[in-house]
């Protein structure tokens, strides 16, 4: 009985994650189901990449009874909610690829105990076979500022998820700011002040951005014209083993001057219960056994942590140095504020937003005006909580028709104005009149390929209901059709929302290479979709 | 973090080096008898342990020899000194890395006279390969005393330290990729973990011309010194398990310290350590892991693990020196002695700052 509780669990996460389920993502959003400790059902919050462990935990619950329910959360998200006491009575553990980033907030002392490293994988960079051809690498010399170099020269192009929502994007930052500034200690904020222009010219080669890791693969599958992907070497391997890539094997390049390695530490929360803990405590002790460690390295291609496991065919053994993950947070989030607001690729964003009569009902504007002014953040918001420096954002509400297109850009420096300028459309949004998705989605098209600015763009599509005016899906598929191939890489974030249809939004998000999120989980679903699609733009 | 404001003044020394091989066990020899054998009546207790001794209660053969005892023992992890900050009525012991956590534990769960027990200590170790202890060794840093076992010269490793010396510079690197950066022992978070306070307090002694610092003007000294030491290593874990998982894995920094007893327990479990030096600083302070009972339930453990034969001898295979063990722990370990330094032979144990001058010492190493 415990046994088929636990499939589900476990399986119900996994899609959840596919899904982009925001009520299981996003701090303000639902209620978790079992917002309560159930007996033997350990309740984790947990970095995505870690849906592959299912076939381990599945081994693991028939060796120790312990079910494991494991909620996805990117790491700073996870810190915050650890930190703020909202993980309190909500999980029972944490199990993220590194404590590193919590343990700089001085809230998280006191909450956290048997910190139990279980598997390590390094951040490395996967290059196309072609273009270590190109530029004549050899894989075990390969140096960041080499990698800078053919960025800067335009020979290289790659995908990395976002810093601030994922983990294996912050190490990126981190290896990358440590390997160009020379840093030869944890970061200063001087060395990454020395370092960056170089580092300007290094994220102008990311292509593909993400809001996790797993994403980050199947975008690069689709798109093609990405020469290498940043990303966990037990990713990039599965990546290969499956044939996720859309081509040849990319070659596993950890860069020759460090890396920055996760080492999942499942840590038990000091709130959980007694029961709870002890449940983790036996997960654990399974976990650093021969045998799982054995199961952990051979289906994942992480590295075991236990003496006498040798890490699975494919796992390089040479040694690489490992870069210090800053040690303050006024570093660390300095250098992820300099990557929102200045070192990457500004974004240019349309919100598609269904203000149509039917959005009257219950409070759904209500909802939605308050989901669109939490991303202008306020004057406190940390790194990654508001729309960016540079970012270009466009409100373009439709009813029967588009109603109205309002673009403002957030000025480095003073973004007041603009962010001022976003709450006054948002506040006047009403809902009135028939939904005419294709035809507005259209128009977002048209709008963002009116810029030549060098920049991330996307459409985020809110409806509540199906088209009901205006052209339909198939005008839309040969108008996308038609666009030029550049256009063509503007991913549409669909949200399901009150009555959407889910096959129609589905459809788009295939076709543009987007990805669907679901905000029909209650209060707060709205806002925690938008805000988790903050990764992606 | 560990450390409160208010801590009484009059705190002795951190203690650690003296209980060691001390009074307790001639006390408790004579309570010894009450407890065995078989208790019908089975005690659970709830424990927070340092992690180093996660391994020794996870053991079977311990868990088994605690359970004829009339014990099952659940244990969690946590920094010796972030212990106090616990909700410890939780717990039926505590048993951090030191004494001086040990007080801060007792203080925090409202006990007094509590009957501490010294079971078992380990001495601090530095792990590196061999390409590392090499480079060491021929820039005279350290000295290798084995093929896999060695010294870590405290002083002139400082001197390095102090002029942010990197592996490059140091001839003979260049063939490794790993040897890059500035050349540091990865440390615990030394505000809340023992094994990291500790390190401050050996290199503090060196640091301040071999005495131990006990003034504000000791503190002015080597407090720049000491934040060289914590200050390159970026983020710093609460527990000595994480790097040397690391290390274990393949990555990590190139030296690390580490208990010796989390070394001996691979030895002695026959794994296979890899390609691992043991480097013991030439200057140390040794650490009694001791035992706070916070419950009735858990009075009687302390003195179980202290001095019953069978727990002293699971202790030695899990790589710790019991109580007044030298001689088991020489004759256990013999087989692993190209590795290990049984009789701390060429090590200078030096005496502690106070907890406050310590606690100082860690927030300004970590600025």
């Amino acid at each position: 009985m415990r046994g088929r509780a636990g499939r589900v669990w476990v399986a119900g996460a996994v899609l959840a994650s596919l899904v982009g389920a925001s009520g299981c993502t996003s701090g303000g959003a639902a209620e978790p189901e079992g917002s309560v400790y159930k007996e033997g059902t350990l309740r984790v919050l947990a970095s995505s990449e870690l849906a592959d462990m299912e076939p381990v935990l599945e081994q693991a619950r028939r060796a120790t009874g312990v079910t494991v329910k494991l909620t996805w959360s990117g790491t700073l998200d996870a810190a915050e909610q650890v930190a703020s006491g909202q993980a309190d009575g909500k999980y029972d553990a944490i199990w993220l690829s590194s404590n590193d980033y919590l343990r700089l907030r001085p809230e998280a002392a006191g909450k956290l105990s048997s910190e139990t490293p279980v598997m390590s994988s390094p951040v490395a960079l996967g290059v196309k076979p072609e273009a270590l051809a190109r530029l004549g690498w050899k894989p075990g010399e390969v140096t960041w500022p080499a990698v800078h170099e053919a960025v800067a020269a335009g020979r290289l192009t790659y995908g990395m998820t976002d810093p601030v929502r994922s983990n294996s994007g912050f190490s990126a930052l981190v290896s990358v700011a440590s390997g160009l500034s020379g840093a030869q200690a944890a970061l200063s904020d001087a060395d990454v002040k020395a370092a960056t222009p170089r580092l300007k010219e290094f994220f102008a080669g990311q292509k593909l951005t993400s809001g996790s890791s797993g994403w980050l693969v199947a975008a690069y599958g689709k798109r093609g014209d990405v020469d290498a992907l940043v990303n966990y070497e037990s990713v990039l391997l599965s990546m290969n083993r499956d044939a996720r890539g859309g081509g040849a094997p990319l070659t596993v390049v950890r860069p020759r001057d460090g890396v920055v390695t996760a080492h999942y530490p499942l840590t038990l929360l000091t709130s959980a219960p007694a029961g709870a803990r002890d449940a983790g405590r036996a997960l654990t002790d399974y976990l650093r056994g021969a045998e799982a460690q054995q199961a952990i390295t051979g289906q994942t291609f992480r590295r075991p942590v236990a003496a006498g496991v040798a890490p699975a065919a494919g796992l390089d053994r040479e040694k690489r140095r490992e870069l210090p993950f800053p040690g303050s947070r006024v570093v660390a989030d300095g250098l992820l504020a300099s990557y929102e607001n200045e070192l990457r690729r500004p974004s240019r964003t349309v919100y598609v937003l269904d203000t149509s009569g039917s959005m009257g009902d219950g409070d759904r504007i209500g909802r939605l005006r308050s989901a669109l002014t939490d991303l202008t953040g306020s004057g406190s918001s940390g790194t990654g909580r508001r729309f960016r420096d540079r970012e270009e954002v466009t409100l373009l509400p439709f009813g029967s028709k588009v109603k109205e297109v309002n673009t403002h850009v957030v000025e480095p420096g003073n973004p007041g104005p603009a962010l001022d300028a976003i709450r006054r459309d948002v506040k006047s949004l009403e809902p009135e009149g028939g939904t005419a998705v294709y035809g507005s989605l259209e128009a977002a098209y048209q709008q963002l390929g009116k810029g030549a600015v060098d920049a991330f763009t996307s459409i985020v599509l809110m409806t509540d209901g199906e088209n009901t005016e205006g052209v339909g899906a198939k005008h839309f598929d040969s108008f996308y059709a038609a666009l030029p191939e550049a256009q063509k890489r503007t991913p549409v974030f669909a949200v399901l929302f009150g009555d959407s249809d889910r096959k129609e939004l589905t459809h788009i998000t295939e076709l543009t290479g987007g990805r669907l999120f679901d905000a029909t989980g209650g209060n707060g679903s709205l806002a925690g979709a938008f805000e988790e699609i903050r990764g992606y733009q | 973090m560990g450390f409160r404001e208010h801590a009484a003044p009059v705190r002795r020394i951190l203690g650690i080096v003296l209980g060691l091989l001390l009074i307790g066990g001639v006390l408790y020899v004579a309570l010894q008898g009450q407890d065995h054998p078989e208790s019908t009546a089975t005690k659970t207790v709830r424990g927070v342990i340092g992690s180093e001794k996660s391994e020794f209660f996870r053991d079977p053969d311990v868990v088994k020899a605690l359970a004829a005892r009339g014990y099952i023992v659940k244990t969690e992890t946590s920094g010796s000194w972030a212990m106090d900050q616990l909700a410890l009525k939780e717990f039926d012991f505590a048993f951090p890395g030191s004494s001086e956590p040990a007080k801060e534990v007792a203080a925090a769960a409202g006990l007094k006279g509590a009957q501490e027990t010294k079971p078992f200590y380990s001495p601090l170790v530095v792990i590196a390969r061999p390409n590392a202890a090499r480079v060491l060794a021929s820039n005279g840093l350290a000295t290798m005393t084995g093929k896999s076992s060695g010294t870590l010269l405290m002083g002139p490793f400082l001197k390095a330290a102090a002029e942010d010396r990197t592996w490059q510079q140091l001839p003979g690197s260049s063939a490794h990729a790993e040897l890059t950066g500035t050349v540091f022992v990865k440390t615990t978070d030394p505000a809340s973990s023992n094994s990291g306070a500790l390190f401050l307090a050996a290199a503090s002694n060196v640091a301040n011309g071999n005495s131990v610092v006990a003034d504000d003007a000791g503190i002015e000294r080597t407090a720049p010194l000491m934040r060289k030491l914590i200050s390159v290593q970026g983020a710093l874990e609460t527990s000595t398990d994480d790097p040397f998982r690391a290390f274990i894995s393949g990555s990590g920094e190139p030296l690390i310290l580490v208990y010796e007893s989390q070394v001996a327990s691979l030895l002695m479990q026959k794994q296979d350590p890899g390609e691992m030096v043991v480097l013991y600083p030439d200057t140390t302070v040794n650490t009694a892991h001791t035992f706070v009972p916070l419950s009735d339930d858990a009075k009687e453990l302390g003195t179980l693990l202290a001095t019953d034969p069978k727990l002293r001898e699971l202790a030695v295979l899990r790589g710790f020196r019991p109580q007044d063990g030298v001689a088991e722990f020489t004759a256990a370990t013999a087989p692993h002695a190209d590795h290990l330094n049984p009789g701390l032979t060429g090590i200078r144990q030096v005496g502690t700052p106070t907890v406050k001058i310590l606690m100082a010492l860690a927030q300004r190493a970590k600025g």
